[in-house]
């Protein structure tokens, strides 16, 4: 038996081939795949080739309960999986009309900002080995390690930490939490100096980064960018400032663009978002000691939690751009269906399709990587 | 589908024994020294099939460190010694699992990571995913977990550098010798025309591993289906042709 995406190559004129590009490939950011058509090494067509991560997520959220689904989102996206579980727990209190302890909001924010450094740290370090400097991404992990380290601190998990319930937070941080992380803030602001003199800085990368994978911002508003990716364009949009949730309004920051739009701008606006997160986290540390009280609101008792029946449209602002939920509840103990709108969607396959036309065949890794597109979420 | 459903997938599995201890012993001192090192230098073709895979960079960076084990990661399965398979596996990505599994030379070995390959974990109602991964492969050693740390990885490698030593990892020779199983469970997912282009067949019959188990009904379900791979057509001599007539030089010659 053949393949399902197998097609037949029709007498192709002898300078033109076909590559499959992954699914099991060092450039290719996990299991995905990518086909395109080669004069030479110039990429004349391309086409995105996905699915191989699909497990059916928003079939199987309509069979568990409105709790049940907490562990099972942020499996969603595996680099950056805080604000899903956030962005879930925000959409079932709207239904309900819960009004979370201010407490909560703040380690709600803590925890995403945590997240986006963790996941722009593995982002850039992986940009830098499709370029062929591993030192960057050797940094870059061995730093985001330290960043789990302080989630496992706080919630006992690394990766999937399943902290955010509907209602709040689980449980307050540990003792010291907040020296600890200082501590690994002023350590990552140290190193932000290095990154930009190896990585950032370095000829190597602005030469090989520049120009490739360009959009304007007319192309990006048409094909629904949105993140980093956008605001690599010129155009200043962040959920985070311009629909605030949570304690946003709250918090001083910017919202950092840069002009160019190719992969270069991308990760420069990455590297000023380091920047940025970290200084949020500077005043949660001396804002949060100052906000008393509980964690949690009181929830019915969550095995036989039916939620009132209405639906809501909820978004945040992850680390590869706008994260949304669709929810819908007929009133019953399990979601009546639950729509995620990822960005990385948008990102891996219709805009990297468009982008990789016209490039060379060594950097449709690069783009790939310079989007950020994380393909769980591609498949879901 | 009708013919399929008649025939039973086979059950039972023949373990091999252990090692056979050879006559001479200088040949089990160097049987020896060969295993220590292949468990001292394995390749690891690390198919990031789930969300397992996020714990496999700090395992293999400077944190944690895989490479003073000797473990590297490589990139094409014919160089391969170890498949990861890093999470749930997907019906499609199964597919292409078991063509590059096929594909890597013997010995190999395959460790599961995660608890969605042991038994389906949080995908057990999935109707996308293959629940129990050695139901298709012969799986070496699982780490459970979801997901494991690095730390676990490692563990679960040393554990299998130390059953590659002592010559116990040798469940790559139940794939040839009981391949009409795994064919059926293979066939039974993916529909009775499932084929590779690998021929496993003649692979057990090179490295003598053919048992009664080797060929069933599964096999012969298989060969029955088989087409020979057609060759791609090219006509160069043709284009040759018109390229030099349309040459101005040779018509001005002319
Ligand atoms: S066991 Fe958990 S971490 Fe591993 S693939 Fe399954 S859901 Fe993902």
């Amino acid at each position: 038996m053949r393949p399902e995406n197998y097609e037949a190559i029709k007498q192709p004129p002898s300078n033109e081939f076909e590559l499959n590009f992954g699914p099991n490939h060092p450039g290719i950011e996990g299991n995905y795949a990518f086909r395109v058509k080669l004069n030479g090494d110039e990429v004349l067509s391309a086409r995105a080739d996905a699915g191989y991560l699909h497990r059916g997520f928003e079939k199987l959220m309509e069979g568990r309960l409105w709790i049940q689904n907490i562990a099972l989102v942020p499996r969603i996206c595996v680099p950056d999986p805080v604000p899903m579980e956030v962005c879930y727990s925000l959409a079932i209190e709207e239904l309900c009309g819960l009004e979370i302890p201010e407490r909560a909001m703040w380690l709600r924010v803590m925890q995403l900002e945590m997240s986006r450094l963790a996941a722009h740290l593995f982002a850039f370090g992986g940009h830098a080995a499709t370029t062929g400097m591993y030192t960057p991404m050797f940094w870059g992990v061995a730093d985001r390690d330290l960043i789990l380290d302080r989630f496992e601190e706080l919630t006992g998990g690394r990766v999937y930490s399943i902290y955010n319930i509907p209602g709040g937070v689980r449980r307050d941080m540990p003792d010291g939490f907040l020296d600890r992380l200082g501590t690994l803030l002023d350590y990552l602001d140290s190193r932000l100096p290095d990154y930009d003199s190896l990585f950032f800085r370095n000829q190597v990368f602005i030469k090989r980064a520049r120009d490739v994978g360009a959009m304007t911002q007319e192309q990006a508003l048409k094909w629904g960018v949105t993140g980093p990716n956008l605001r690599a364009t010129g155009l200043a949009f962040d959920v985070r400032r311009d629909d605030p949730y949570l304690v946003y309004d709250k918090i001083d920051f910017d919202i950092v663009t840069e002009p160019g739009g190719d992969a270069l701008s991308r990760n420069l606006v990455r590297r000023a978002e380091l920047k940025q997160s970290i200084r949020i986290l500077r005043q949660i540390i001396k804002h949060l000691p100052s906000v008393k009280g509980a964690v949690r609101c009181p929830i019915p008792n969550p095995l036989a939690w039916n939620v009132p029946a209405g639906e809501t449209y909820t978004r945040v602002e992850s680390s590869k751009g706008e994260l949304a939920y669709y929810v819908v509840s007929n009133g019953g103990d399990k979601p009546y269906r639950v729509h995620v709108r990822g960005p990385s969607s948008m990102h891996a396959v219709q805009v990297l399709e468009k982008l990789a036309v016209g490039s060379r065949l060594e950097d449709v890794a690069q783009i790939m990587f310079s989007l950020d597109a994380c393909p769980p979420e591609v498949d879901r | 589908m009708n013919e399929l459903d008649k025939i039973p997938v086979r059950q039972e599995i023949s373990v091999a024994e252990g090692n056979v201890k050879r006559s001479n012993p200088l040949a089990n001192v160097f049987d020896e020294l060969v295993r220590f090192c292949q468990s001292r230098s394995m390749f690891m073709l690390h198919y990031c099939t789930g969300c397992g895979a996020i714990e496999l960079p700090p395992a293999m960076t400077s944190r944690f460190d895989m490479e003073r084990l000797g473990i590297q990661p490589m990139v094409t399965p014919r160089q391969a010694d170890i498949l990861l398979i890093t999470g749930y596996v997907s019906v499609k990505t199964l597919k292409r699992i078991i063509l590059t599994y096929e594909q890597m030379p013997s010995p190999k070995y395959v460790i599961g990571i995660c608890s969605c390959t042991v038994n389906g974990g949080m995908y057990w109602q999935s109707y996308a995913t293959a629940k129990v991964l050695k139901e298709y492969l012969p799986v070496d050693i699982y780490i459970a977990g979801c997901m494991p740390r690095p730390e676990a990885v490692i563990s679960g490698l040393r554990d299998l550098m130390g059953d590659i030593k002592s010559g116990r990892a040798d469940n790559w020779k139940r794939y040839f010798q009981n391949y009409d199983h795994y064919l059926g469970n293979q066939q039974q997912l993916f529909g009775e025309d499932w084929q590779t282009p690998t021929d496993i067949i003649a692979e057990a019959e090179h490295y003598g591993l053919m048992t009664d188990q080797t060929l069933g009904e599964h096999t012969a379900l298989l060969q029955k289906h088989q087409q020979p791979l057609e060759a791609l057509e090219f006509s160069l001599g043709e284009k040759r042709e018109k390229i030099q007539g349309e040459n101005p030089r040779e018509k001005n010659n002319e």
